[in-house]
């Protein structure tokens, strides 16, 4: 595997621009959708499967009672440990040379499986192809030496492209740079290749808790269940067919016959 | 915000129909191991009911696919940690188990019942199997309850039981061979099966806590206390109990038991999707 490729978005940097958004839409050719009035200058919403990257507005209260933006340029995470790459049933769902997650539209067959096994809301179902869709981490565009059109587009460099290693360090000493400067609830979200979901490739610089982005504080892979749940299925089945057992066995042992 | 994957009636019925296959399946298994020759009718039903419901399931859930031709594309993988992975090995395995026994059921020759009986004991594994693990198909995801659920496949299997023996019972009784004491089994083990189903949902709420809200209140709850744990779990024990020497209203019970087992898979998918 070559080394891991990765993208930093620094949300202090962002100005909400969507210029991201855009960008995506336009490499990827993704059809446009009709906007939705939330109350909020966001749009749009969610991911879906024509939105891969979208800018969050979000407005927090400031202890002076008046309002401040939050801008976060959102986009699917990439996890090492990825919740939809597992639940895949047909293998579509694969990991790229790079460490980036692709979902393969030749062989996805649409079972539906990595959209509810995505911690993050961002595997959407296309009804039209009958597959799967998500970021692509621009995959054809990392293959040709490019970076992902979001992070080309972006003025600010809110989103940077790069090598994961280097991309970390960097983010580390920007955390360190803006608590110097007051902001004190600055932090990295899925940084951490120990942390949740073995670190997440698309990494973010957040100034505020991630519950505040509407993030998951500790997201978890949904499969880490599996194998107590088929532990404690077994023990139903061991009681279900002892009661059977109980019932056919009774009286019938004076049959004789078995 | 996290995303539904849109699962509904076609997987409600896959759900329902696979509970019922498997259940029945390991009821005739063990009625013809463990049974007397006089089980002989439960064992045939059994294994007769579980080979079109297989054949059922396997079509339903191949056209809830976005792309259904590619439904082999399941078969070009193994995650044996991945419920959508084996659970389509395994309803295809569980298939060929249920043609199998269902073939030898018309046999008579002591080595083909003979066979029949062993195949059984290994088909049971499968029928077990393909009961319980659509609960924990859903347990493995990030929803909200499902993904909270630890007892959901335990429960789907409980339930798969009660179905499956409901619904051989049910046939036998249309067919006219509720006489012989088979069904007299085949019932007492469906009560076994729905006093385990009931107990393992109250483990199961008790565990999931404020989590069950989206069965336990909201606009689910009354399908859900009354449709499943009324009409499908307590009424069908209390007429067991008090009618059980009328067949009629045993075969009632049946009847309603089934409901029960449909009105599960559908407020459990349905709540959280809804």
């Amino acid at each position: 595997m070559a080394r891991t490729l990765a993208m930093f978005t620094d949300t202090s940097l962002c100005i909400g621009c969507r210029a991201c958004q855009v960008a995506c839409k336009q490499w990827n050719e993704l059809g446009m959708e009709v906007p939705e009035w939330t109350g909020t200058y966001q749009n749009h919403t969610h991911f879906t499967d024509q939105t891969f990257r979208l800018v969050r507005f979000i407005e927090e209260p400031k202890p002076t009672g008046e309002l401040a933006w939050l801008l976060m340029s959102d986009v699917c995470k990439h996890c090492a440990q990825a919740g939809c790459l597992e639940a895949c049933p047909t293998g579509a769902i694969y990991r790229t040379q790079y460490g980036t997650v692709d979902i393969n539209q030749d062989t996805c067959n649409g079972c539906r499986y990595c959209v509810s096994s995505c911690p993050f809301g961002v595997v959407a179902f296309n009804a039209s192809s009958g597959t799967a869709k998500k970021c692509t981490f621009c995959n054809d565009r990392i293959h040709n030496g490019l970076g992902p059109a979001c992070a080309k587009a972006c003025p600010t460099e809110s989103i940077q492209f790069g090598f994961r290693d280097e991309l970390v360090a960097r983010a580390q000493k920007r955390v360190e740079t803006l608590k110097g400067m007051g902001f004190k609830e600055a932090q990295l979200y899925g940084a951490d290749s120990n942390g949740f979901l073995g670190g997440l490739n698309a990494f973010f610089l957040l100034l505020a808790r991630p519950g505040t982005y509407n993030l998951p504080d500790s997201p978890k892979l949904p499969q880490r269940n599996v194998v107590v749940d088929s532990l404690l299925s077994i023990g139903s089945a061991v009681l279900v067919g002892l009661g059977a057992l109980l019932a056919f066995r009774e009286r019938g042992q004076g049959g004789g016959d078995a | 915000m996290l995303k539904i994957p849109d699962w509904e009636m076609t997987i409600v019925w896959y759900f329902f129909l696979g509970g019922i296959a498997g259940g029945a399946y390991f009821t005739a298994a063990i009625a013809d191991n463990f049974g007397s020759a006089r089980d002989r009718a439960v064992s045939k039903v059994g294994y007769l009911l579980s080979l079109p419901l297989t054949l059922a399931c396997g079509i339903l859930l191949i056209a809830d696919l976005g792309t259904p031709l590619r439904f082999l594309n399941m078969l070009g993988a193994f995650k044996f940690w991945n419920p959508m992975s084996i659970g389509a090995w395994g309803l295809g395995v569980f298939g060929l188990f249920s043609l199998l026994s269902s073939v030898l059921s018309f046999s008579t020759s002591q080595q083909m019942v003979g066979l029949r009986r062993k195949l059984s004991l290994v088909g049971s594994i499968f029928g077990f199997f393909l009961a319980a693990y659509t609960g924990v198909l859903l347990s493995a995801t990030t929803l909200p309850f499902w993904g909270d659920s630890r007892l959901m496949g335990a429960l789907f299997l409980a339930s798969g039981a009660s179905t499956g023996m409901a619904a051989i019972s049910l046939i036998m009784f249309l067919g006219g061979t509720a006489a012989g004491e088979g069904w007299g089994k085949v019932k007492k083990a469906d009560r076994y099966s729905m006093i385990i189903e009931l107990v393992l949902l109250a483990v199961f709420l008790g565990l999931l806590g404020s989590a069950a809200r989206p069965l336990t209140s909201g606009q689910f709850a009354p399908l859900f206390w009354g449709g499943l744990v009324g009409v499908g779990l307590v009424i069908p024990l209390v007429l067991e109990f008090v009618g059980q020497r009328v067949k009629a209203v045993a075969a009632l019970g049946a009847v309603l038991v089934l409901v029960g087992g449909f009105v599960l898979r559908y407020v459990v998918l349905m709540s959280v999707q809804a």
